[in-house]
């Protein structure tokens, strides 16, 4: 009974994160199409801001994490993604894997191969005692996290004229132009926000492994994509709950698959994604929809 | 060098489209001035609606079009809307996850003068009172013709002078349609210029102070309210 709550807890945070993430890649895809593989690489700049500035106490290093993330998905967008405007999806998606392989490289080349480490919010790594069940901490503070970010999107997207906007143009990109919603604000205010989800999944990811490699943000980018797919990526709602699905799956497969199966959770979640995708394709099939570039 | 445009209202001369070279509209030209209902008929695939979106600047094109004399070539949408020209576009396009309120509020980001956004509201739930008591309703679960007023009203909110309507009465009912253009004709009345493409020939040519008809691309008549009961124009209005 224990060991289930434990593996529970442990599987909604993991959700929580895959979510975080995949909500990161549906914001944007949202509005202009694009399923930016390159969000790792968000994710993985805000874990070496985190890892490199720890020193300096928790108060300068998140901002600090979080600004560079904004930063670096806006100059994507800019530098990258907003010179492809006329490009199908699946251009924007091969364009966002390039990306991410040279975005790879340079951080090998400034941090070099092999790891960084710092043990970050150590406090976190412990386990706390919850009506006589233990749990992690890490688990439960990951939990608060994104119920908090959430709520606080959730609260911006419907009670701000500038979170209306982002929504209308997610919901239909044409139209909202139409309506004279500047395209360049709500895309902007799309990667932002993909930057601040990407920071939050960082810190989090940074806190389970001390350590950030250059291809530190590759594996959740991926999983995140695949939940994504399967909820829905042209929902910013279908987003979320694949990627908690797909994260919560594979919590669930390390704690409970015999011991020398556990490597093998990622290939049974992936089984998991293809039956999904055969039973209930249309549900899951991204919309094609025509989208005015100027 | 050249003298400055002080023309009112919407001008276009020469507008071309094409997509991928073939040409769906070929050089037509049409003025609507403040006040007026223009209509612009035409059978299915003429252009009307590329037209409705070239000067939009939605879709690439050529020719000249000013609003007040203005130049508004090269113009994105958003900015164009600025210029205070509207479109309600094909097939309604509301927000459909957003509520009723929302969508008229998503259409007044786009107002020149923001401090008379609520007496505007004001105004477009008095034309519209649907809007008013499902303020807070889903805009998908409204009716077509609920949902026709609400893309009207937030075109509206935009505080157009030149309020521009793609297919207002398709798919709906007899008495939404008339809805619909009894609160037109109030906009047409309050001095804004209203350009409505239709489908439905003798209805708009009524209606409209003066109605083009678009075959293939060009404008081939320029019809009165009277030709209206003229059988053997409308003939030609529809066959060309
Ligand atoms: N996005 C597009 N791409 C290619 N061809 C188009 C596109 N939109 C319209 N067309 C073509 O242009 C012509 C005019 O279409 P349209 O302006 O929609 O006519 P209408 O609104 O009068 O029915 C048609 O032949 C149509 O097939
Ligand atoms: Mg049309």
């Amino acid at each position: 009974m224990n060991q289930l709550i434990q593996s529970l807890v442990d599987a909604i945070s993991a959700g929580a994160v895959l979510g975080l993430a995949a909500l990161a890649i549906g914001l944007v895809f949202g509005v202009i199409r694009l399923a930016n593989f390159a969000t790792g690489e968000i994710i993985t700049a805000a874990a070496y801001s985190l890892i490199l500035t720890w020193d300096l106490g928790w108060y300068i290093s998140i901002p600090i994490s979080i600004i560079v993330a904004v930063l670096i998905s806006l100059l994507m967008e800019l530098a990258v993604f907003s010179r492809m405007r006329n490009h199908g999806p699946a251009t924007l998606l091969i364009a966002s894997f390039g990306l991410s392989f040279l975005l790879q490289r340079v951080y090998e080349l400034i941090f070099g191969n092999n790891v960084r480490t710092a043990p970050i919010a150590s406090g976190l790594a412990q386990s706390v005692d919850i009506g006589g069940i233990r749990v992690q901490m890490l688990s439960v503070t990951t939990i608060v996290l994104a119920a908090v970010l959430l709520i606080a999107l959730q609260l911006f997207l419907t009670k701000t004229s500038l979170g209306l906007q982002l929504k209308a143009a997610a919901a239909d990109f044409k139209t909202a132009r139409l309506v004279g919603i500047p395209a360049g604000r709500v895309i902007g205010l799309s990667f932002a926000l993909s930057g601040i989800l990407a920071a939050a999944v960082a810190f989090v990811l940074t806190v389970q492994s001390g350590a950030v490699g250059p291809s530190f943000g590759v594996r959740i980018t991926i999983l995140a994509l695949v939940g994504a797919v399967i909820g829905g990526i042209d929902k910013i709602s279908g987003s979320l709950a694949g990627g908690f699905l797909v994260g919560f799956a594979t919590s669930m497969l390390a704690s409970w698959l015999p011991q020398e199966m556990t490597n093998f959770k990622d290939a049974f979640v992936f089984v998991l994604v293809i039956a999904v995708l055969l039973f209930k394709p249309s549900g899951l099939l991204i919309k094609g929809r025509g989208v005015v570039r100027t | 060098m050249s003298t400055a445009d002080t023309r009112q209202g919407l001008h276009v001369e020469n507008l071309e489209v094409a997509y991928n070279g073939v040409p769906a509209v070929r050089g037509i030209s049409f003025e609507v001035n403040a006040g007026e209902a223009i209509g612009l008929i035409g059978p299915n695939g003429a252009g009307k609606s590329s037209t409705l979106l070239a000067i939009m600047g939605a879709t690439p094109r050529t020719g000249v079009v000013t609003v007040h004399g203005h130049d508004i070539s090269g113009l994105a949408p958003e900015k164009v809307v600025r210029t205070g020209l509207a479109l309600v576009p094909e097939g309604r396009h509301v927000f459909t996850e957003l509520s009723v309120m929302d969508n008229l509020r998503l259409g007044a980001v786009a107002r020149r003068d923001k401090s008379t956004y609520k007496s505007a509201l004001e105004h477009v739930l008095d034309l519209f009172p649907i809007l008013r008591d499902f303020g807070h309703r889903h805009a998908g679960l409204l009716s077509g013709g609920q949902q026709q007023q609400l893309a009207i009203g937030r075109a509206l909110m935009s505080d157009p002078d030149i309020l521009m309507l793609d297919e207002p009465s398709l798919g709906l009912s007899p008495t939404a349609v008339d809805t619909v253009f009894e609160a037109l004709d109030v906009v047409r009345k309050a001095g804004k210029a209203v350009l409505i493409v239709e489908q439905r020939a003798e209805f708009t040519i009524a209606f409209s102070d003066r109605t083009y008809v678009l075959h293939d691309g060009v404008i081939t008549l320029s019809l009165k309210p009277e030709d209206a009961d003229n059988v053997e124009v409308l003939t030609e209005a529809y066959f060309g």
